[in-house]
Formats: C-alpha cells, sequence, structure tokens
C-alpha cells in the first residue's frame, strides 16, 4: 500500500476483525499533532498519526513570521504572559497563559536542539524580531518560513522514529467512536487512496485537525482548514468555547486572502492609507503598527469604511522603508509572494491588503493538558480551546501554543494509555459512517444543490456578516442562512462515486464540518453582548466585564447548541483598559 | 535588430578547436557571409563548463572574469558558439555582477596582467551566436541572404541546457523568445521545424565519463525521437550536444537498442548551408552520422 | 475575466482505461492561477477531477504538476502566463495561436495514482529517507542553543526552504534516464544536513553520497531542478557543493567523478583550454601528477570509448591518433598560460564561495536620469523650504 507504512506489530486481532490499534492516535500532522505524535512516543506508547494530506501539507506551513519565548536575558516569562493576556483582551485563562510562556524557552532550545534552522544574531546565538503586542522582541524565526522550517523538523524527527509512530498519510477521519462509558476509544478513518474504511482502536485520541478558516472567504487558511476536529469533538459531546472569537489578520492580500506576515511590520514596515497617511497614529499612537491584530485590523477597517481606503478596498503596506538586504534576508517569502500573487515587488513600492480570516481563537475546550470532557479525548493547537488565546491571538503565539499544548496532550495522553485497559470501539460507529457515504453516494446529480455552490454561499456570508464588526442583525441573518444551507447540504450531490482519491466526497464530509462550526460562531457572536478582542459588536461597542468576563461554552443538542458559561480564569493580572 | 555592421570579441571555446573543429571553421565562414567581424580572443580560457566551479567556484569566476576582461578590453560585446560557455560563463558572470566587493577581490587576481572586469553601466553582454543571430542581427535581415532555402528539410532544434536554464540568469526575462530562437531560424532559412520531445532536453555529455549509460540513453533517446517525428538531422548551438548526439551515435544506438543514424548539424553549418556554402567547406564529412540525406535534400534546390 | 481552454492528462484508475486527454473551459482572471482553474472545473463541471492541493500560495507543496511541459506548482503559474506560453509554444512551431490551449499533465518520473495525483511515496519520499534526513548531533545538546555561525543558518535556510512539492523530481532529466538517481530533492535534503554545523556526521554524508553510483555524479547537470523549484532552492547548486565538499574531503567515488573534475582542472592549468582526449583518459586514470594508476573500471571505460574515437579519426573529426594521445594540443600565446596559473594560485589560496542566496544582488544606484520617489521627496522639500525662505 503505497504511502502507508502501517505498523503491522500494532495490529491485534480484536474480535472477528482485524482493527488497527494504537495507544495514543493522533489525528492531524500539523505542528500540534507532530509534537503530540513525538512526545506520546517519548513515553514508550505506541503512537498512529492520521492526515488527510501528507503531513507536510499541513496548514502550520503558513506560519511565516516566528515564534515567541521569553529567552533573552532581560526577558520574563511575566512579561510575556502579560502581553498575551492583554492582547487576549484578558478573556484568557491566565494559568494556561502562565503555563505557555513559562515552558516556551525550554520548548525554543528543544527545536533547535533537533535542527531547526532560527536566525542567529551577529554572536551565533538565537536571534529575535519584534511582533506585535509585545513588550520585547522576542520572537524566534526562520526567515519567513517559520511554520514550515519547524514542521519539516518534526516530520525528519517522524521519519527517524518511524519504528515508534506509525503515519497514516492521506487518511481522513469521519468520525470518533466512543463506549459506553462515555470515553473514546477510537476513530473511524478513510484512506484516501482506495476508499477503504477503516475504525482505529486508540486508548486516546487526539485531535489536532488546524483551525475552520475555510467557513470564510476569503481567508489566508489553506483549503483543508475545513474545522473538522472542532466538529467531530462537538458531535460526540465535547465542549465547545470561545467559538465567536475568529480573528481576522491585518494584512492580507484582497480577494486572494494571501498573508503578508506581521514580520512586515515587526521590521518596520508602514501602514498607509490612500492618503499617504500613518493612519495608525490615530488608533494606536504607541504600538503604532504593532498594536494587537484586533486593534489594527478594525483601524484599518475604520480607514476603509470611512473612504480613506483605496477603491479597491483595502490600505497599503508600505515594506520600502525596511532596508533592502533585510528584506532579502528576513522577508523573503513575501518578496515571492508579492511578485508571484500581486505583481508587485515590494521592496518598490507599497502593497494593497486588508484584514481577512485567519485564525480559530475558540474550538474544543481543553484543560492545559489537552484534556477535553470526554475521558480519552484531547484536543491541541487550533482545534483547541485551552484558552490561551482569548479574544485575540497574538502573532508568533500561535506555534507557540500547538508545540506547549501538544507536547501537554501527548504526554497526558500516553500517562492515560499507560493506565487504562482500554475498550473496543463498536463496529456500529463504523457501520454509521459506512452509511453515511452511501447515503451521499446515493443522491442524484441534480437532486439538490452543488457542495461547492453551498461552500460558496457560506463563505461569503459568514465574510459579509460575521467579521471585523458585527451587529445582532447581521449575525441572525448568518445563522439563518447557515441553518438553510445545512438543510440544503442533505440533498447536495456529488459528480465522483468512485474509491481511489475521491475528493468529491470529502469534500461534502468537510461541508458537514464547516457548517457546525459556523452554526457555534453565529450562536456564540450573538450571545455575546460586548465587544471584546476580535468581538466587536458595533450594537454594543464597549467592553462589558461586569457581564461578560466570561467564556461561552456550546454543547451539540437536537435543538443546536445549547450555551453554558465557564469562568475566566485569573491568576495575577486584573483586566485593564486596553490602549496601545 | 539592425542593418549596422556587427563586430564582436569571439570566444570559441575548446571544443570547436578540438574534437569538432568543423564547428570552428563553419562559423568563420558564416561569420563571412553575413559580414559579422569576429575579433578572436585567443588568449581567453576554458570557461570551466561547470566543472570548475563545481571544484572551486572562485576559480571559475576568475578564469571567465579574465576571458571577460579581454573582451573588454577590444571595447567589443563578447560572442560565443557554445551553449556550455554561454551557461558556465553567465552563472559567473552573475555572481561577478552581484557584488562590488566580490568583483574587485576577483580583479585582484587579474590586477598582475593588466586586466580587469568592470560590471559598466550597462552591463556587460555575451551572447551565443544564435542569439545574436536574432537580437542583433535579425531574422528578416538573415532571410534576405538565404540563397538556399531549406525547402523541405525537416529539422529539429536541440538547445542544450546552458542556454535554455536557468531563465532567470540567462537574460529570459528581457528576451522571453530565447527558447524557441531555434525554431525561429529554422524558419527564418525555409525549413520545416519537426516538434519531438528531447528539443530543450540534456544530452547526457556532463556524465558521459561519470554513467555512461545514462548519458548515451538520454543521447539515444533524443535522436531516436526526432527520428521517430521524422526529423532530416538535428541542429545545435553546442559542441557538446553535439559530442554526445553525433560522435557517441552508434554507441548510444546500442545502449537504447535501436537503429539510429541522424545527423547532427553545428548551428553555423545549417544556416552556412541556407547561405550557399558548401557542405564539405562546413566540414559535414568530418561527422560521425550521416550527413548524407540532409545533402541529398538539398541537392535539388540551387545554391 | 477571459476564457481559457484547459487539456488535462486524466486518468481514472476504476474506468478500466488508459490516461485521455479532456479539454475543460473556464473563465477567469489572468492573474489567477493554473490550480484556480482546475478548482473551477472541479466545482461547476466534474468534481471526480483529481488534484492534491491545499495553500494555494505556494507553501504546502501539495500541487506539483506539470503546465506546457513544465513542472511546477499549479497555484504559481498564472493562468494568462500558461495560456502565453501555450501560444508562443504553438507558434514556435508554425501552429495557430487560436488553438493553443493550456495543457495540465501530472508530475514525471512519478507513477499516476488518478489524474494530476501521483504517487510520491515510491519515488519521492523514498529517496527523501535514503539521505537520512534528520539532524545527527555529536553528543548531548549543549544547555542553550549550538552557537553557530549566522551565516550558516542563512545558507540552509535555502534547502531548508523547500516544500517537498516534487517538481524538481518531476522535471529532473537524470532520473528520466536512470530512475535509480537519488534526485535533487533528496540531496538537496541531504546538503541541508552537510551544510549544517551542528550536524557530527558531515564525512560520513558525504561518503555515502559520494559512493553511490546514483548519488551525486549522477546528476546531468541540467538546471531543470533549478527553473521547476517554486521556492528559489536551487538543487543542482545544493548538488554541486556536496560535490565540492566531496572532493575536499577526497573521497574517491565509483563514478570517477572526483578524478573527472580533478583532471578537469588540472588540464586547464596545464594548457588554458580543454584537451578532451586528455581529460578521458585522465577522468579514468588519473596521472597528470602521479603514475597511472588504471582502475578495472578505468579499463573498460578506455577500452568502451576506441570505437568511438576510431570512427573520430576515420571521419577526419579527430585529426590523427595522436590526437588521442595526451600532450599534443594547442597552447595558449605569449605567455597567457602563466597567466592563467597565476588565477589558480589565487583562488586556490582563498578558494571562496560566494553565495547569492545570502548576499543577494548589491543595492543598484538609480541611475540619474531615472528619478524616483525619493529625489522627487527631496526636491520638493527643497522647494517647499525655498518657498518659506
Amino acid at each position: 500500500m503505497g504511502g502507508i507504512p502501517t505498523a503491522a506489530s500494532d495490529f491485534s486481532p480484536i474480535a472477528s476483525a482485524l482493527v488497527p490499534t494504537h495507544d495514543v492516535l493522533v489525528i492531524g500532522a500539523g505542528l500540534a499533532g507532530q509534537r503530540a505524535a513525538l512526545a506520546a512516543a517519548e513515553q514508550g506508547v505506541s503512537v498512529g498519526i492520521i492526515s488527510k494530506v501528507h503531513p507536510v501539507r499541513s496548514h502550520s506551513n503558513a506560519a511565516q513570521g516566528g515564534i515567541n519565548a521569553a529567552l533573552n536575558p532581560g526577558d520574563s516569562w511575566e512579561s510575556h504572559a502579560y502581553d498575551t493576556i492583554k492582547g487576549s483582551d484578558y478573556l484568557g485563562d491566565q494559568d494556561a497563559i502562565e503555563i505557555m510562556t513559562r515552558e516556551a524557552p525550554e520548548e525554543i532550545l528543544h527545536l533547535e536542539h533537533l535542527g531547526v534552522t532560527f536566525h542567529r544574531n551577529a554572536e551565533g546565538k538565537l536571534g529575535t524580531r519584534a511582533f506585535g503586542g509585545a513588550s520585547a522582541a522576542r520572537t524566534y524565526y526562520v526567515a519567513d518560513i517559520t511554520g514550515q522550517a519547524i514542521m519539516h523538523v518534526l516530520y525528519e524527527q517522524l521519519m527517524k522514529y518511524s519504528e515508534q509512530v506509525a503515519r497514516y498519510e492521506e487518511w481522513f477521519s469521519t468520525a470518533l467512536a466512543i463506549d459506553e462509558n462515555g470515553e473514546c476509544c477510537g476513530v473511524v478513518t478513510r484512506n484516501v487512496a482506495d476508499g477503504s474504511m477503516e475504525l482505529f482502536k486508540a486508548k486516546a485520541v487526539i485531535l489536532a485537525t488546524g483551525g475552520n478558516g475555510q467557513v470564510w472567504k476569503p481567508t489566508t487558511n489553506a483549503l483543508i482548514c475545513t474545522g473538522d476536529g472542532i466538529a467531530m469533538a462537538y458531535r460526540v459531546g465535547a465542549k465547545l468555547m470561545d467559538m465567536e472569537m475568529i480573528q481576522y489578520h491585518p494584512t492580507t492580500l484582497a480577494g486572494k486572502g494571501f498573508l503578508i506576515t506581521e514580520g512586515a511590520r515587526g521590521e518596520g514596515a508602514h501602514l498607509l492609507n490612500a492618503k499617504g497617511e500613518r493612519f495608525m497614529e490615530t488608533y494606536a499612537p504607541n504600538k503604532m503598527e504593532l498594536a494587537s491584530r484586533d486593534v489594527v485590523s478594525r483601524a484599518e477597517q475604520t480607514e476603509i469604511n470611512e473612504g480613506r481606503g483605496f477603491p479597491d478596498g483595502t490600505v497599503a503596506l508600505d515594506i520600502t522603508v525596511v532596508p533592502k538586504k533585510r528584506v532579502h534576508e528576513a522577508l523573503r517569502e513575501i518578496v515571492l509572494v508579492g511578485r508571484d500573487f500581486a505583481g508587485v515587488d515590494i521592496t518598490r513600492e507599497p502593497i494593497h491588503i486588508k484584514p481577512g480570516n485567519h485564525y480559530t481563537m475558540g474550538g474544543v475546550k481543553t484543560d492545559v493538558d489537552g484534556r477535553t470532557d470526554i475521558p480519552g479525548l484531547y484536543s491541541a493547537g487550533e482545534t483547541a480551546c485551552v484558552s490561551v488565546h482569548g479574544g485575540n491571538r497574538l502573532g508568533a503565539n500561535s506555534l507557540l501554543d500547538t508545540l506547549i499544548f501538544g507536547r501537554r496532550s501527548g504526554v497526558d495522553a500516553a500517562s492515560r494509555a499507560k493506565r487504562i485497559e482500554g475498550s473496543t470501539p463498536s463496529k456500529k460507529v463504523l457501520e454509521d459512517e459506512d452509511a453515511m457515504i452511501a447515503e451521499i453516494n446515493s443522491r442524484a446529480k441534480g437532486s439538490g444543490r452543488r457542495v461547492s455552490e453551498i461552500k460558496l454561499e457560506l463563505g461569503t456570508t459568514m465574510d459579509a456578516k460575521v467579521a471585523v464588526f458585527r451587529d445582532e442583525a447581521g449575525i441572525q441573518e448568518a445563522l439563518e442562512i447557515v441553518r438553510r444551507l445545512k438543510e440544503e447540504t442533505k440533498t447536495a450531490y456529488i459528480d465522483d462515486h468512485g474509491s481511489v482519491f475521491n475528493q468529491d466526497l470529502l469534500g461534502a464530509i468537510e461541508l458537514g464540518y464547516m457548517l457546525d462550526n459556523a452554526e457555534c460562531t453565529c450562536i456564540a457572536a450573538l450571545e455575546r453582548k460586548e465587544s471584546r478582542g476580535a468581538q466587536y459588536r458595533t450594537d454594543f461597542p464597549e467592553r462589558n466585564d461586569e457581564e461578560w468576563l466570561k467564556h461561552i461554552d456550546l454543547e451539540q443538542t437536537d435543538d443546536g447548541p445549547e450555551i453554558s458559561y465557564s469562568e475566566v480564569t485569573i491568576t495575577g493580572w486584573k483586566p485593564e483598559a486596553r490602549t496601545y | 535588430m539592425s542593418d549596422g555592421q556587427i563586430k564582436v570579441a569571439y570566444w570559441p571555446g575548446c571544443v570547436s578547436r578540438g574534437f569538432t573543429p568543423e564547428l570552428h571553421g563553419s562559423m568563420a565562414i558564416v561569420a563571412d557571409k553575413l559580414g559579422i567581424e569576429l575579433v578572436t580572443l585567443d588568449r581567453a580560457n576554458c570557461c570551466g563548463a561547470g566543472v570548475i566551479a563545481e571544484h572551486n567556484q572562485e576559480l571559475a569566476d576568475t578564469l571567465n572574469a579574465r576571458t571577460f576582461a579581454l573582451a573588454q578590453q577590444t571595447g567589443l560585446s563578447m560572442m560565443n558558439i557554445c551553449s556550455t560557455c554561454q551557461g558556465a560563463q553567465s552563472e559567473c558572470q552573475q555572481r561577478l555582477d552581484a557584488d562590488s566587493a566580490y568583483r574587485a577581490h576577483v580583479n585582484e587576481a587579474l590586477s598582475g596582467q593588466g586586466l580587469s572586469y568592470e560590471k559598466g553601466k550597462d552591463g556587460f553582454t555575451n551572447k551565443n551566436f544564435l542569439w545574436l543571430l536574432v537580437e542583433d542581427y535579425g531574422l528578416d535581415r538573415l532571410k534576405a541572404q538565404v540563397v538556399r532555402p531549406l525547402t523541405g528539410l525537416k529539422v529539429g532544434p536541440f538547445y542544450g541546457c546552458y542556454i535554455v536554464r536557468p531563465k532567470e540568469r540567462l537574460g529570459y526575462g528581457e528576451h522571453p523568445d530565447r527558447d524557441i530562437y531555434l525554431e525561429q531560424v529554422i524558419t527564418a532559412l525555409g525549413g520545416e521545424v519537426v516538434e519531438y520531445d528531447g528539443a530543450r532536453k540534456c544530452c547526457g555529455f556532463p556524465v558521459i565519463t561519470m554513467n555512461r549509460e545514462t548519458s548515451l540513453k538520454q543521447a539515444g533517446t533524443h535522436v531516436g525521437d526526432a527520428i521517430d517525428a521524422g526529423a532530416d538531422c538535428l541542429v545545435t548551438p553546442c559542441p557538446l550536444c553535439h559530442l554526445n548526439l553525433d560522435m557517441q551515435q552508434p554507441e548510444a544506438a546500442k545502449v537504447v537498442n535501436r537503429d539510429l543514424g541522424l545527423a547532427v548539424l553545428h548551428l553555423p553549418q545549417l544556416v552556412g548551408l541556407a547561405l550557399g556554402a558548401e557542405p564539405k567547406e562546413l566540414g559535414m564529412s568530418k561527422h560521425i552520422a550521416s550527413t548524407g540525406w540532409v545533402e541529398e535534400r538539398l541537392a535539388g534546390v540551387p545554391a | 475575466m477571459a476564457d481559457y481552454t484547459i487539456k488535462v492528462r486524466r486518468f481514472q484508475p476504476e474506468s478500466g482505461e488508459g490516461p485521455y486527454w479532456e479539454q475543460f473551459k473556464v473563465e477567469l482572471e489572468p492573474s489567477l492561477s493554473v490550480l484556480d482553474a482546475l478548482l473551477q472545473t472541479k466545482d461547476r463541471e466534474d468534481g471526480s477531477l483529481a488534484v492534491r492541493c491545499s495553500c494555494r500560495a505556494a507553501i504546502c507543496g501539495s500541487c506539483g504538476m506539470k503546465i506546457n511541459g513544465q513542472s511546477g506548482l499549479g497555484c504559481k503559474t498564472q493562468i494568462g502566463e500558461a495560456q502565453e506560453l501555450a501560444e508562443k509554444k504553438m507558434g514556435a512551431v508554425g501552429g495557430s495561436a487560436e488553438r493553443a490551449v493550456v495543457v495540465i499533465e501530472p508530475m514525471g518520473n512519478m507513477p499516476v495514482i488518478k489524474d494530476l495525483v501521483t504517487d510520491m511515496e515510491s519515488t519521492h519520499w523514498a529517496k527523501i529517507r535514503r539521505v537520512t534526513p534528520w539532524l545527527l548531533p555529536h553528543g548531548a545538546p549543549p544547555e542553550r542553543e549550538y552557537i553557530v555561525e549566522p551565516e550558516s543558518m542563512l545558507d540552509i535556510t535555502q534547502p531548508m526552504a523547500c516544500i517537498q512539492c516534487g517538481a524538481c523530481v518531476s522535471s529532473c532529466l537524470s532520473m528520466e534516464a536512470d530512475p535509480g538517481f537519488i534526485g535533487p530533492a533528496a540531496l538537496a535534503k541531504a546538503y541541508r544536513f552537510v551544510g549544517d554545523p551542528r550536524d557530527a556526521e558531515t564525512k560520513e554524508r558525504l561518503h555515502d553520497l559520494a559512493e553511490d553510483p546514483h548519488g551525486i555524479y549522477d546528476c546531468t547537470h541540467c538546471f531543470a531542478c533549478v527553473d521547476a523549484c517554486p521556492k528559489d532552492v536551487a538543487p543542482m547548486d545544493q548538488i554541486m557543493r556536496l560535490r565540492r565538499r566531496a572532493g575536499e574531503e577526497g573521497i574517491e567515488d565509483p563514478n570517477s567523478g572526483h578524478d573527472h573534475e580533478i583532471a578537469f582542472v588540472k588540464i586547464i592549468e596545464k594548457k588554458g583550454t580543454l584537451d578532451e582526449s586528455l581529460l578521458l583518459q585522465e577522468s579514468f586514470a588519473p596521472g597528470i601528477k602521479g603514475k597511472l594508476k588504471p582502475s578495472k573500471r578505468a579499463i573498460k571505460e578506455m577500452l568502451g570509448s576506441i570505437p568511438t574515437a576510431i570512427r573520430g579519426i576515420k571521419t577526419g573529426k579527430m585529426r590523427s591518433l595522436p590526437k588521442l594521445i595526451p600532450g599534443i594540443h594547442h597552447k595558449l600565446p605569449d605567455g597567457a598560460q602563466d597567466d592563467v596559473k597565476a588565477i589558480y594560485k589565487h583562488a586556490e589560496e582563498h578558494n571562496e564561495e560566494f553565495n547569492l542566496y545570502i548576499k543577494g544582488e548589491e543595492d543598484v544606484e538609480p541611475e540619474p536620469d531615472e528619478p524616483t520617489d525619493a529625489i522627487l521627496g527631496d526636491e520638493a522639500a527643497a522647494a517647499a523650504e525655498s518657498e518659506s525662505a
């Protein structure tokens, strides 16, 4: 079987069928998933990592700018934690943020020792760059391919430890298996190469499938970011948290949504409106372009809405003020993006940008060891909501989140696997998934809408109504459209009915995931009647700590998501007014 | 394109005076017929063919800086007749032109000979005969010189890697059609272009001593593909390709296990035929693969 | 918006049929990509059209394919430019531009699974794993980071920029003739470790790569990978650097690659221009500086080249048998050879590698007749000043 180094020794006969079994099963092979798999394997348990694309295709690649850690003498984890908390608009849980920022330096050094080619200063030591919302230059980086460089190095390690970690590359997961005690005991997965459906058994499952950016159009996110793990967890009863918190990145290319790294502003690039004014002076006179992302995105959108943008609905990012040598060394990828996708030589002229969908702060509610409400089910990275990002994630904290909580999930999942016997998943879950696929295949051409049409309507709706500025009427309208699309999806048809590389079928399943994500975001955005972080309600423009300094949790019911609340953990930093 | 007299500093390369002397000879005849004045750089040295750079990059850069400096002494642009020279020299020139400090360092080694390579305001120009023919001489002007149109002659172009890749280094930004110049020249001479798979592929020569099987398989495959596409001959601006495609053709035939036997002409030979030169004076009898068929096809066309 | 026709090489493995071509009409902005054209086709016309893709921004490496015969990424190739290229190619062989369509095929040198989806595992990834693609440091890591030359990290960031898309493998002309060749992607990956000062197995790696007959000396130096690479990794440059490093270690290889290189370098030092017959002999049986020590392979290869040589003499291509005997070759005139030797002395002493990837092109001073914004700005400022004065 091409591409799949199946761990033959791990296949143990259970009942009458052969069920592939691992102690720990990781779904998703971006940074969080790969880090979790390696950490679990280090504990001596058998590990499988399943990914719907080849691991190096994962979207962690796209993280350009770097990874934060208070590693420099003179910097401190407290400072990093404070910046993160302030960035989160005080919605981040401070115990989790403390863990992340304290463990960050060790993680950076670990990566360096594994072979990540981090930028060096003149002394040959790790060098840093400035990033948004940070009170010190503490972002470590590899040119502007930091995510790619780290992920490829982790994949090197997965190749190195192929005995310990079985890789299922291009296997698409459709449902989690829960035993009669309500514990997660496996997953149903389709081998993309031949269409076979497999029920995997595991003592712990870690969801690390990334975010849900494809729910919006345009987005900086890859086509694979369809909220799979969030939806799979939600469907088996795990709680989701802070789903209204969707980050719009300040510098994305109009139309295509491609990302221009915050590193560009970190290196000194300016934001200009059509009149050539450096407008951040008005909005964040101290941090200017390096204020928190939600602040900068709102500033840009305000300029555009009030007629000071360019006719194409953009403002300009001026990188020409960064020395050319430095651009060559540190912003190489952005030169290519400008040249290949916008036809602009960024070393010679400003490039038009606008805020664009970028990151899912919310997700599957977990504790600091990646544990969800369901025993045996873990989540890490963008899929999860620990929450370290609260209402707004700081640049260069996402890579850190994936690695710290990926590792912690892997370690905790391994210790659970050592502790418990584990149960065998019922074959019913596999039969249900077979039936689900058969039903999709049975829909006749023309019986409903095309899957692609529904996706397009969903994306444009969400970008119009649930974006930088929101209000009740708009969100309500989006919710109604999402619910109609959910109905329409039941009859949406596909063209491909084959087994081998049937991407059409997978697209239909992904659409279901996306709609669950969208519905939850709308519900939570309607519920939060205040403005905090990425959630800016024009009908409730102020932050309201009295009523809304709390997380919104959602749980699936037959009538849609049920709302509950949980406290924000505050250890030392009391909420203050947020200025940059 | 210009109607003016063209005079260039001429670097014939090594192979055109070694294993393929017919190339050097036919270039002289063609230059004469076209009225291109060649000032031969007889003190210049081997371009290194990429091999010296593989050993010591600075050595390759300095050797070529010396050749460029000799050309600059004549006050003329430089012309070569070998794709490999073009590629290897362009690679060195790119590094030399990129950085004044590095240029100064390399020029240190030349100062004892009273030489210095200067980037200059408009840059230093070094063109293969093919490029010069199309860009400076001009296809219309060439067409006007044709006395024996290659009517009915089916010609397969074979460029040689070094003149088509990498595009960024070889001036394709400014001259995007450099990879179809052979087709344009064949057409201008009245011939018919044969489309086949190998036109821009590797002849295999660089590994002839290192991996003979692979090398000859490449040569044999391309010659075979051209024959299958109906070619009467191939034409190449690279004498190293000529070595593998022509001199090694009988050996290549054994490796690909089929009959070959396809004439491979140097670019100046093809041009020379159309300008009325005789096959013998163009050195075509020195080829391994018989050029008899080409001569027969053209016999009916009076010179 | 413009209309384009794409012609896709399709293969539906479950149909029982072989590969076939299918044309689709698409409508999109010329600045959108070939991948966008394929996705539009998938969305609107035929959802069974298989193509791997994810990021759409040339970072995930999924959509390697051949477009008009050129290997690259579908997302990084603009449809308008692809159409222009198709028209140019059509024109070159005498066809009319209206008939030109954008031709899209799966990557080369790999088995096809379905439509544009290839089996990268057996061709690409197996070879990546062949080069021991992980860091092998010496002993326990330091307490903090490894202290290394800043430039060394920049240097290996070039091969690190590889996104494993396979475009170079698809384009590789050596691999086309010798499927066993380790290939451009894996060798670039190998340089990423050879060039990494933290790796302790540099010598072992170089021996491994040089001594494999399908290793670094199996590259034909055709630059196809350099042009195909969407991330400026320049795999061939990395292979040449591996050869340079292996040469510095004095590693003997079964392909006589190192002997060939040394022979070439010595001949030019001695003669200034290349004496091919001497090169052939010296590549197999080095003796220019010492005794002749022909290996078995050298003798075999030398014998193998005799038929070629005899044919050459018969046709007059090689003037006489002595042409095959080293030592008879024209020399450079009037002391020019001494000039060449002086260059050798200088360059062998320094042996500087000028790395364009690290240094970049020097900032060129703007031409005075080409006013820039900055200059205009200064003038405006000066004008304003004089006004206020």
